[in-house]
């Protein structure tokens, strides 16, 4: 196997989350309700995660993660509202010395004026939300993770196929926009072409477009495509999970390609294992089915259902049989007595 | 055209690993390659062919090779067969 075309990625990490777009791009997924001037958006979320400050409020400020959302659930509501005015008041004193990038108040409540007293004074934003604070908690999160997630550029070719996210790579030259272009004919989704943004949330590897080339393709000799207009809506989609690889290799004799299925290879793409097929491409072959039957057996693969094992064992079987008796395979196998019509 | 009868040595007998191992020899090779069991002959080339045979252990089997590259392809095939397939011998 030569060496791993992944190997060398130029990893990014995002250092900062701006609340303004945080609030424009999320808002209204996260039902977020602005108590602060516009001007005071212009805060920014340094760190992935969420900061609930119950202890804080208590007394207990030497461990404090200042630079996440700061949420006001359920249960810091209540301790808030038995405090009364003074006791929120010398509370919200003692967590001036944070600059939180943003304040939330979940299940609809009101913050409470000394909660706004302080986020104006120190120009933190804060909002309210509509929903529960493990909802708004779970939906933050997600976004906060796949912003701050690793990510890099890769040269390549994401379609969806079937459902499967297929990652065509291999030299330029080699035909890759070509496959994607005849399968975007066939009514697969194409998510990128030639270029393809990854970044590694949890265990996967999501790919994106690039936000400039979108839904564009160049086909050498006759230029830019828009694939968008000229195939219609459902010819292209915006993320998807990458989960086979195919590598488009120019066919040669003495190379070794894969006969049985029962060898299963991985690429690693940021540490996270991906099944890869290497495909010989050749006059004649006819790339966009053996990508669909790549696609079919991958979720067949995926339901359990190896068919390059099962084959083997049947005919392990049969070679044992076969040992044993010395008679003919086809002596046990009842298919072979049926007469034709 | 050589002809060449080896004997199969490896435990489980001809399935799809060794089959495969098979062809990976024969597939790239100038020559023809025919395997001959039970008096059946197959293309040596083609993998499914070769299952197809369902050889046990202990079988001989015959290969002609037929082509400029045919001492090779069967030299090849005399160590593949010698190495039991890279598998557990009887």
């Amino acid at each position: 196997m030569p060496e791993s075309r992944f190997k060398d990625l130029n990893i990014l990490h995002r250092e900062k989350l701006p609340v303004r777009g945080f609030f424009d791009n999320y808002g209204k997924d996260l039902q977020l309700a602005q108590y602060s001037p516009d001007e005071d958006l212009d805060t920014s979320i340094a760190e992935s995660g969420i900061h609930r400050p119950g202890l804080a409020m208590a007394g207990y400020t030497k461990v404090y993660s200042s630079e996440q959302i700061q949420v006001v659930g359920h249960t810091e509501w209540n301790y808030l509202e038995s405090l009364g005015p003074e006791g929120r008041k010398k509370v919200f004193d003692s967590l001036s010395v944070f600059r939180a990038p943003m304040w939330v108040v979940t299940h609809a409540q009101k913050p409470h004026d000394e909660l706004r007293d302080m986020c104006h004074k120190l120009h933190i934003p804060l909002f309210s939300t509509t929903l529960h604070t493990y909802e708004f908690n779970k939906g933050a999160q997600r976004i906060l993770e796949e912003y701050f997630a690793p990510h890099a550029v890769i040269h390549g070719s994401l379609v969806d196929v079937y459902g499967i996210g297929m990652l065509f790579v291999g030299d330029s030259n080699v035909g890759k926009s070509e496959c994607v272009l005849d399968l975007v004919e066939s009514g697969h989704r194409m998510v990128a072409d030639d270029v393809v943004h990854i970044s590694h949330v949890g265990n996967a590897i999501i790919g994106r477009p690039d936000p400039i080339v979108r839904h564009h393709m160049e086909i050498r000799g006759v230029g830019l495509l828009d694939i968008r207009s000229m195939f219609g809506i459902h010819a292209i989609r915006k993320v998807k999970k990458i989960e086979v690889i195919v590598e488009l290799q120019p066919w040669q004799r003495d190379a070794r390609y894969e006969r049985t299925g029962l060898n299963e290879f991985d690429e690693s793409i940021m540490g996270v294992k991906i099944p890869k097929v290497v495909l010989p491409v050749a006059p004649g072959k006819n790339l966009t089915v053996i990508s669909e039957v790549i696609a079919m057996n991958t979720l067949m693969k995926m339901n359990g259902q190896n068919v390059a094992k099962d084959f083997n064992e049947n005919l392990m079987q049969r070679i044992k049989a076969k040992g044993k008796c010395g008679e003919p395979a086809f002596e046990m196998d009842i298919d072979q007595w049926s007469l034709y019509e | 055209m050589i002809e060449k009868t080896l004997t199969v040595t490896n435990k489980l007998g001809i399935h799809a690993r060794p089959a495969g191992m098979i062809v990976d020899i024969t597939g790239p090779a100038k020559s023809d390659v025919y395997i001959v069991f039970e008096g059946t002959k197959a293309n040596a080339k083609s993998i499914l062919n070769v299952m197809m045979l369902a050889i046990p252990l202990g079988s001989e089997v015959r290969f002609e090779v037929d082509g400029e590259d045919e001492q090779e392809v069967v030299q090849k095939l005399e160590q593949l067969f010698h190495d039991n397939f890279n598998e557990e011998p009887n």
